[in-house]
């Protein structure tokens, strides 16, 4: 068990800054995810974590040990990597078995730490194929499998799901959950998915092209974002994003002709300022509060619950979500959301509290 | 997909598929068909038919026997050192380096270049009073060899040249595989606990492993025919110490006129280069439960 310290990362490739200053403190025993667009900078944080490709500044401190200069052997850590990374030449066996080969484990031990893992994974029939005789999800199983297999100080999970299908996916976040609760290992996961990032982390740290965004527990996120790109990163169907203007001595704000009270926020706004008014689509449902009109384009159902997709009268599109009624295209409902749901930012996505 | 049946395209490939069986069967066996005969040149119009007394003759020629000896011996050293020596320069050069193109290029040259040159050019090399061999070992201070007129040490000459010649061609395609070989895999292993020596053993070398048994059969092909060297640098010599299966062939055919014992020993040749490069293949590449 270990804590995992990164300080001022930075790492370039060409003219290219991939990690910009990036700090994160993972807690010893903490499950961390990393968020963020495609192509942000996760995967090469979690490979500067693991040691295998140098950093150009900054240090890596897992448990109380630099291990910035430490070659990846010297790590101690376990990762899943995106690409699966599974040695073509082996079988799945013996994919699973190479960390406790290269550790000296006896064969015995070994074989029946690799059953153990396989049947957790459900791979217990393809212990003899090789890779390449494998479907995606199950080439990503034996990875988790490779990874699951030792017992490290600290777990790297770069999108280990991705590739499974749902049932498998809840089932395995599931495992993974328990596991961690059960070993306590220090995690750090990289993942797209808004469920696993939410069901799974103790903290979340957003990335933007190499730069950390915001790092807080998922709810703080949710509810509190620093900025606009978090705000819209978190929580699906993104939040909605309107244009506004201050009105009435900073106490309240207009999108259209619809007035939102902002008297609670202690920043001081000028009136006739340009803001962006952030609403999710959840708080758009309300029995009583301030009022939209929008035209509907396109219900999703959900089942349990439904997406509405339509215009205001300024010709901003928008998503509500509508618990009771399912309205079609063409119809004119009512949206309704109290002014104490809406976030603030300015024009530069920056967060008015 | 379109079967065979069907594909349009057959109109063009089947008439040279056929000619080429047809030529290639029909030389097969007029080859054949001569070399059961006695017909030399020197007694045109009275040969008869032997039966296999060619071949017999062929295992009770000591002078055959030690050829082929040779071509077994300068086979597997020329295509082992040469795959070692290309493998070894690849692992140790890194992925990547600076000039790394001028290198490629850089190594074209001997390859490119004809064996007459190649052959010449050693042949100076080798030059007991002239040469820079002796010369550079002078410098050592070592005593003086005579790289092509010693029986013992002529055939490694030749081998010396044929590595220098073709070790390029190793190594020029064993970079290009290791270039195309995934590279998370190696850094698996390493977040595993291997040590870079077990990378390379356990997991890239594994992944080679196709490219390297291609690149030393063709190698292997070309070891046992080779003719070109030994005819510039040694024409066989000293003391028939380099002659091998293939050139005994050409100095039975051309310098004997003994042309159907000639044909004999390029169908033996022949057999036991195809069962050789089976077996060798067979050994790289299994079929059942492959690797
Ligand atoms: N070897 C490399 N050479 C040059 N640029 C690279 C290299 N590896 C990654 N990059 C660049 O670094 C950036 C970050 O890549 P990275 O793989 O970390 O993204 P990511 O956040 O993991 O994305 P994804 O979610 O798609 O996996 C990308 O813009 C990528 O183009
Ligand atoms: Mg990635």
């Amino acid at each position: 068990m270990a804590k995992l310290s990164i300080r001022s990362v930075s790492k370039s490739y060409g003219a290219v800054r991939v990690l910009d200053d990036v700090s994160v403190e993972v807690e010893e025993g903490s499950f961390v995810v990393l968020l963020g667009p495609s192509g942000c900078g996760k995967s090469t944080l979690l490979h500067a974590v693991a040691g295998l490709n140098p950093i150009d500044s900054g240090t890596v401190i897992i448990g109380d040990r630099n291990v910035t200069n430490l070659p990846a052997r010297d790590r101690d850590v376990a990762m899943v990597f995106q690409s699966y990374a599974l040695y073509p030449t082996m079988s799945v066996a013996e994919n699973i078995a190479f960390p406790l080969k290269m550790r000296g484990l006896d064969r015995q031990t070994s074989q029946e730490k690799v059953a153990a893992v396989a049947r957790l994974l459900q791979i217990e029939p393809l212990l003899e194929r090789r890779p390449r005789e494998l479907s995606g999800g199950q080439r990503q199983r034996v990875a988790i499998g490779r990874a699951l297999v030792r017992d490290p100080r600290l777990f790297l999970f770069d999108e280990p799901l991705s590739n499974l299908d749902a049932a498998l996916r809840t089932e395995l976040r599931a495992e993974i959950k328990r596991l961690h609760q059960s070993i306590r290992r220090t995690m750090v996961y990289v993942t797209h998915d808004q469920t696993e990032a939410l069901t799974l982390a103790d903290k979340i740290v957003v990335l933007k092209a190499g730069k950390i965004e915001q790092i807080g527990t998922p709810l703080s996120l949710y509810d509190d974002p620093d900025n606009a790109f978090v705000a819209g990163f978190i929580g699906s169907p993104r939040m909605n994003f309107l244009k506004a203007r201050v009105a009435e001595d900073g106490k309240a704000v207009l999108v259209g002709d619809t007035r939102v009270d902002v008297s609670h926020l202690s920043t001081r706004l000028v009136d006739g300022q340009e803001v962006t008014l952030g609403i999710r689509p959840e708080h758009l449902d309300e029995k009583q509060g301030v009022e939209l009109t929008l035209a509907v384009d396109v219900t999703e159902r959900l089942g349990s619950t439904s997406y509405v997709h339509g215009a205001l009268p300024g010709g901003e599109t928008v998503v509500a979500e509508r618990r009771e009624d399912q309205p079609r295209f063409g119809e004119t409902i009512t949206l309704r959301f109290l002014p104490g749901r809406t976030r603030l930012f300015d024009t530069q996505g920056l967060r008015l509290r | 997909m379109t079967t065979t049946a069907s594909d349009p395209t057959r109109h063009f490939f089947q008439p040279i598929i056929v000619c080429l069986t047809v030529a290639s069967v029909a030389l097969t066996l007029f080859v054949i068909w001569i070399s059961l005969h006695d017909l030399s040149l020197m007694r045109a119009g009275r040969e008869k038919f032997v039966g296999l007394d060619n071949y017999l003759r062929f295992f009770g020629d000591p002078r055959a026997m030690a050829a082929l000896w040779r071509t077994v011996l300068f086979t597997a050293l020329a295509t082992v050192i040469e795959i070692a020596l290309g493998l070894a320069v690849v692992l140790f050069l890194d992925r990547d380096f600076a000039m790394k193109r001028l290198v490629r290029t850089l190594l074209l040259v001997p390859i490119i270049m004809t064996p007459v040159v190649v052959g010449l050019t050693w042949r100076f090399l080798f030059d007991p009073a002239t040469g820079m061999a002796n010369y550079l070992l002078s410098l050592a201070g070592l005593s003086q060899i005579d790289w092509l007129g010693s029986p013992r040490i002529a055939l490694f000459s030749v081998l010396i040249a044929d590595i220098w010649q073709w070790t390029p061609f190793v190594i020029l395609l064993v970079m290009a595989a290791l270039e195309s070989a995934p590279t998370d895999p190696l850094n698996a292993a390493r977040v595993d606990g291997a040590r870079e020596w077990q990378v390379t053993w356990y997991v890239l070398l594994p992944m080679l492993r196709r490219a390297l048994a291609i690149v030393a059969l063709i190698r292997a092909i070309d070891s046992i025919k080779a003719f070109d060297l030994f005819y510039i640098m040694t024409r066989g010599g000293p003391a028939l110490s380099t002659e091998t299966l293939n050139y005994y062939g050409y100095i039975v055919a051309f310098t004997n006129f003994d042309i159907s014992y000639a044909l004999a020993i390029a169908v033996i040749l022949t057999i036991f280069t195809n069962v050789a490069l089976l077996t060798m293949y067979s050994v790289l590449f299994p079929k059942a439960g492959e690797r």
